[in-house]
């Protein structure tokens, strides 16, 4: 019963367009690539890093500012064979985010940036792009199937940048069952995930 | 053989941001061992990813992309330009992943006697609510039985050691949550060195009385 059966075959075409204007910025500064990039993803972006705690409307779009100017700083170490392109903006907004809250809570920022937590350079294996386009498909389709309490419970940590802990609380409900909300999340989309965690240790819900 | 990973919603919170420093290094350094979990958090990567691009668009103001431009023609300022941190010269880090041997201090590591087969050195990351550290068992050590009043992630680096629990390898990434008791010891050939976050003192169980040995300040 799928309305949307073309969906992911879309998106995986969008892709290559936008991984493409991503190498174009890299490899020949081309602005008009640029500025394709920021039309279509800084309204997004700005989506993203409003929903951040504390973060106002004017910083949200310093914060798209910034991001942005990485983008283009960065775009020569871009490779589609290692992430899409929406992944890898995601990426730099998130560590955009994460350096500017921490400014905000006055953590030493000079210390480390986000970029060494996440050791960026790390990428062993890079996938080929065929099996890349079909990840992409198998995720867009795939997220978009997920039971609604699922998908929540995504939406707040991917978007708020919440933990497990403030997404049970913002939904009142226990830990355990936001942590099998995930897991079952992942299960459904059938992401190749380690077979067990620690102990199950973190596991409240079982 | 790595046996212990991080729970799926510990990694889910890594891609998506909400780890302080202390732990998302753990990660990262687990990371540095584990090829199925760096495969899992690429996964989740395209899940932030796509997320972002099925979000409900905000309108960006209209002079936003000329301000960037100026700003690109301006020079690069320095956050961007430093080099990614420090290099360390003491002899131990050559046994460590390059993300560790990148993290810590210039100089020798202050290394501090727990006990005398378990030492310590703080590794500073500029937060406040865990702190980061190196821990190093002698060749045949044992720590004494302890239990934690915070959580403690441990990733195995060099070396092994084993609890009543198990016996953990490098790349290991373990979780003890406050409650839970044990009492390590380091296999009898070889150091054993870990990476190691901690939320808050540790109680040592046999003496029954609290030390904050394994931390040198304490966490607010």
């Amino acid at each position: 019963m799928k309305h949307k059966p073309k969906l992911g075959q879309i998106r995986a075409m969008e892709t290559e367009n936008w991984n493409e204007c991503i190498e174009r910025v890299g490899k020949s500064q081309d602005k008009a690539a640029f500025r394709s990039l920021f039309t279509h993803f800084s309204p997004y972006l700005k989506a993203f890093l409003i929903k951040s705690g504390g973060v106002t409307p004017e910083n949200a779009e310093e914060l798209v500012q910034e991001t942005m100017i990485k983008v283009w700083r960065k775009a020569t170490s871009y490779s589609a064979s290692q992430a899409s392109a929406s992944t890898w903006i995601y990426t730099i907004a998130r560590n955009t985010r994460i350096d500017w809250l921490r400014k905000q809570n006055r953590q030493n920022p000079d210390l480390l940036n986000a970029e060494d937590l996440y050791d960026d350079r790390e990428n062993p294996t890079p996938l080929s792009s065929l099996s890349q386009i079909r990840t992409k498909k198998l995720i867009s389709e795939q997220l978009s199937e997920l039971p609604l309490e699922q998908a929540e419970v995504l939406r707040l940590m991917y978007f708020q940048g919440q933990s497990g802990q403030q997404v049970a609380d913002a939904l009142a409900l226990p830990l355990g069952t936001v942590k099998s909300r995930i897991r079952l999340a992942m299960n459904k989309m059938k992401l190749a995930l380690a077979p067990m965690g620690d102990l199950g240790a973190l596991g409240g819900g079982v | 053989m790595i046996n212990r990973h991080p729970e799926t919603d510990l990694l889910v919170e890594y891609v998506s941001g909400s780890l302080s420093s202390a732990p998302c290094i753990a990660v990262t350094t687990h990371l540095q061992y584990c090829t199925q979990c760096s495969d899992s958090v690429e996964s989740l990567g395209e899940i932030g990813g796509e997320l972002l691009t099925t979000a409900e668009a905000v309108p960006v103001s209209d002079e936003l992309f000329d301000r960037i431009i100026e700003d690109l023609d301006s020079p690069v300022d320095q956050n961007l330009a430093k080099e990614p941190s420090r290099q360390s010269s003491n002899p131990i880090s050559t046994q460590l992943p390059e993300f560790v041997q990148r993290l810590l201090p210039e100089g020798d590591l202050d290394w501090r006697s727990l006990f005398p087969s378990l030492k310590v050195a703080p590794i500073s990351v500029g937060e406040d609510k865990y702190e980061l550290a190196l821990h190093r068992i002698d060749a045949g050590g044992k720590a004494p039985e302890h239990d934690h009043l915070g959580r403690e992630i441990t990733v195995v680096l060099t070396g092994s050691f084993s609890d009543e629990d198990g016996v953990y390898q490098p790349g290991d990434f373990l979780v003890r949550q406050p409650g839970d008791t044990h009492r390590p010891f380091a296999a009898r050939n070889q150091e054993c060195i870990c990476l190691s976050v901690l939320e808050a003192p540790i109680k040592l169980t046999g003496i029954k009385r609290i030390l904050n040995p394994f931390l040198s300040f304490t966490p607010s």
